[in-house]
């Protein structure tokens, strides 16, 4: 299989007040195989959306590259970028009352030209990406009165519009109930299916174990482990990566995490 | 995928898709508002302290020469019909930069003087009243001249003051203007306290920050109109990015937009439509904060149907409120701003009691 993305030595750290702070991507190297379908997991402030930022070229790395099929993000403008990579992010606020069609309409905004008309070929991208996500019967909906389901599917909907070849989802299935996961997990397979390759921040472990085919956890102060999730993810690895004492206990198959006391961690 | 939905082809949904927000419900939408348009035209060019009959001016139109005597003629064109035009412009370009501003900052309490261009305006007209009262740039009084290079200069301020890094925050840029708005404002008060007694100078400043619309000359109507035009044309092309900011910085950034491009443009043009606007009438205020609020309401959120209906129906709106300016206590006139506030405030609150649900853009 042939890399998409594949990151070098990336390093990253937001600044405060004139200073730089520890960097919260420290020297990250590994590849996104075409086809792939990652989750990428790790304790709340490890840098997972930090890392879906920097993919999407929303912000730039300190040191470091990422390649998209080889180019440079830096070497790509925001349109280019645009075309080939969509991020779905976690919160959203629109601040008009755009239907769902024509909430979903700006996600041709990188194909238009400068008057900034849609084509035909625009309307009928906009119209698979929203059979494709499975919110084509909401289109005259108001995405502001939306369910939180229904909002996240439009959104995923919207990215698929940009025609990505990869597709950034931060937290995809947060405060959605076990149903509604599963009804995004299911189309982000059907949209893997159609050779989308994924990368998410998931995090919930088990769904990271049941729909994903690499895992990438990233650990503060440690390098990452990539690999399968379901053998990445070992007791002793999300000890490290959450910062706390797993017990796995089985109740029914069901494997759960007890937290018993977190372990002592001296802030730098 | 739903039962319903199934079977229908993407086809036949974009043929569903045009007929109900595509090009010819704009056009349908358009031709509304140039009706009304026309409408309050005609009804300004009727009323008035001389009284030109409706038949009178439609049998002149249509090539009647003996419909209007010559007395009624002048009246038309040297007085009420440059004071139309003008209207119309200042309605046109008041309200563009109102749709350009409210997108801009996200917020639908953002009027075109959200960067301190009244305050800047109000200043510079005082110091063109009080120290240069017979100065005169392009054929624009004192008062118009100065005030529309202090807005322009209040806006550079304000964007200075609020750049930082290399970029421009919004929260910043609302208070910066915000402040110097106010200290603007106050400082054109203590131009009129010094002097000794309220002077002549002081009443027409303050007819003036209340916004009063003159029959200008053709010439300064023509150099307004190319300002409107340009404007206008530049709104093209910042259409679709205002449909992306109401998705967010982020959201508008990952999908091809350079964010500090085009907040410098959008500013850029706006501040050009609104400085406009001021020298042609002063500081009118109500009507680049009320007619995008209405129009959206008829027309939906989207920016290219919202800019171009926004022109028309600002235009009409400004014409109506000069006319009633100019003839409610005839021969003497009311400040335009006063009649805009009178109408808009209470129609944007009668809007925001029907809209029941919370108000969005």
């Amino acid at each position: 299989m042939t890399s998409l993305l594949s990151v070098r030595n990336l390093s990253f750290g937001y600044a405060a007040l004139g200073h730089t702070r520890r960097p919260v991507l420290d020297q990250l190297t590994f590849e996104v195989a075409q086809g792939a379908t990652v989750a990428l997991m790790g304790a709340n402030g490890a840098g997972k959306t930090t890392l879906l930022k920097v993919f999407a070229g929303l912000l730039v790395p300190q040191r470091g590259e990422v390649r998209l099929l080889g180019r440079l993000l830096s070497a790509c403008s925001r349109r280019e970028l645009a075309r080939s990579i969509a991020l779905v992010p976690q919160e959203i606020s629109v601040s008009v009352d755009f239907t769902v069609l024509q909430f979903v309409r700006q996600g041709r905004a990188p194909y238009l030209s400068f008057l900034g008309i849609l084509q035909d070929t625009d309307r009928i991208a906009v119209w698979k990406a929203l059979e494709l996500a499975g919110v084509d019967h909401l289109a005259e909906r108001r995405f502001n009165e939306l369910s939180g389901g229904e909002r996240q599917r439009v959104k995923i909907a919207l990215a698929l519009a940009q025609e990505p070849q990869l597709l950034l989802l931060d937290e995809p299935a947060q405060h959605l109930d076990i149903g509604r996961q599963a009804e995004i997990f299911s189309v982000l397979e059907r949209l893997n299916q159609q050779g989308i390759t994924i990368v998410a921040a998931v995090h919930d472990l088990e769904s990271a174990r049941r729909y994903f085919t690499q895992g990438i956890l990233l650990r503060p102060g440690l390098s990452p482990i990539i690999g399968p999730p379901p053998e990445i993810l070992t007791s002793s690895a999300i000890q490290e990566a959450f910062e706390l004492v797993a017990t796995e206990a089985h109740h029914g198959g069901t494997e759960s995490l007890r937290k018993t006391k977190a372990l002592k961690h001296s802030a730098t | 995928m739903n039962a319903a939905a199934a079977g229908v082809s993407i086809t036949e949904r974009i043929a569903r898709e045009r007929s109900a927000s595509g090009l010819r419900r704009t056009l349908l939408l358009a031709s509304g508002a140039m009706a009304l348009l026309l409408a309050s035209i005609l009804v300004s060019a009727v009323l008035g302290a001389v009284h030109i009959s409706t038949h009178s001016i439609l049998a002149a139109l249509a090539g009647d020469r003996a419909a209007l005597s010559s007395t009624e003629l002048t009246i038309l064109l040297q007085v009420r019909l440059p004071r139309i035009v003008t209207a119309g412009i200042i309605g046109a370009a008041l309200s563009l930069a109102g749709v350009l501003f409210q997108g801009l900052f996200r917020n639908p309490m953002a009027d075109p003087y959200v960067l301190g261009t009244s305050g800047g305006a109000a200043v510079g007209a005082a110091l063109g009243l009080f120290l240069f009262p017979t100065a005169s740039i392009l054929g624009f009084g004192a008062a118009a001249s100065f005030a529309f290079v202090g807005s322009i200069v209040t806006i550079v301020f304000v964007y200075a003051l609020a750049r930082s890094g290399g970029k421009t925050p919004m929260v910043p840029l609302l208070l910066a203007g915000l402040a110097v708005s106010i200290i603007l404002s106050e400082a054109s008060a203590v131009l009129i306290y010094m002097g000794d007694e309220i002077s002549a100078n002081a009443r027409n400043l303050s007819l003036w920050l209340h916004g009063t619309i003159t029959a200008l000359g053709w010439s300064q109507i023509v150099l307004a109109s190319v300002m409107l035009l340009l404007g206008g044309l530049l709104c093209i092309p910042l259409r679709p990015v205002l449909d992306l900011f109401a998705l967010g910085e982020e959201y508008a950034q990952q999908l091809g937009i350079r964010i500090e491009v085009a907040r410098a443009s959008l500013i850029i043009v706006a501040s050009l439509l609104t400085a406009a606007a001021v020298l042609l009438g002063g500081v009118i205020g109500f009507v680049g904060l009320l007619v995008p609020h209405v129009v959206r309401l008829i027309a939906g959120p989207e920016h290219g149907r919202l800019l171009l209906l926004s022109s028309i129906f600002g235009a009409s709106y400004l014409i109506v409120a000069d006319t009633v300016a100019r003839t409610v206590r005839a021969p003497s006139e009311f400040p335009v701003g006063i009649i805009t506030a009178f109408i808009g405030a209470p129609v944007l609150l009668y809007l925001l009691r029907r809209s029941k649900r919370e108000y969005a853009l």
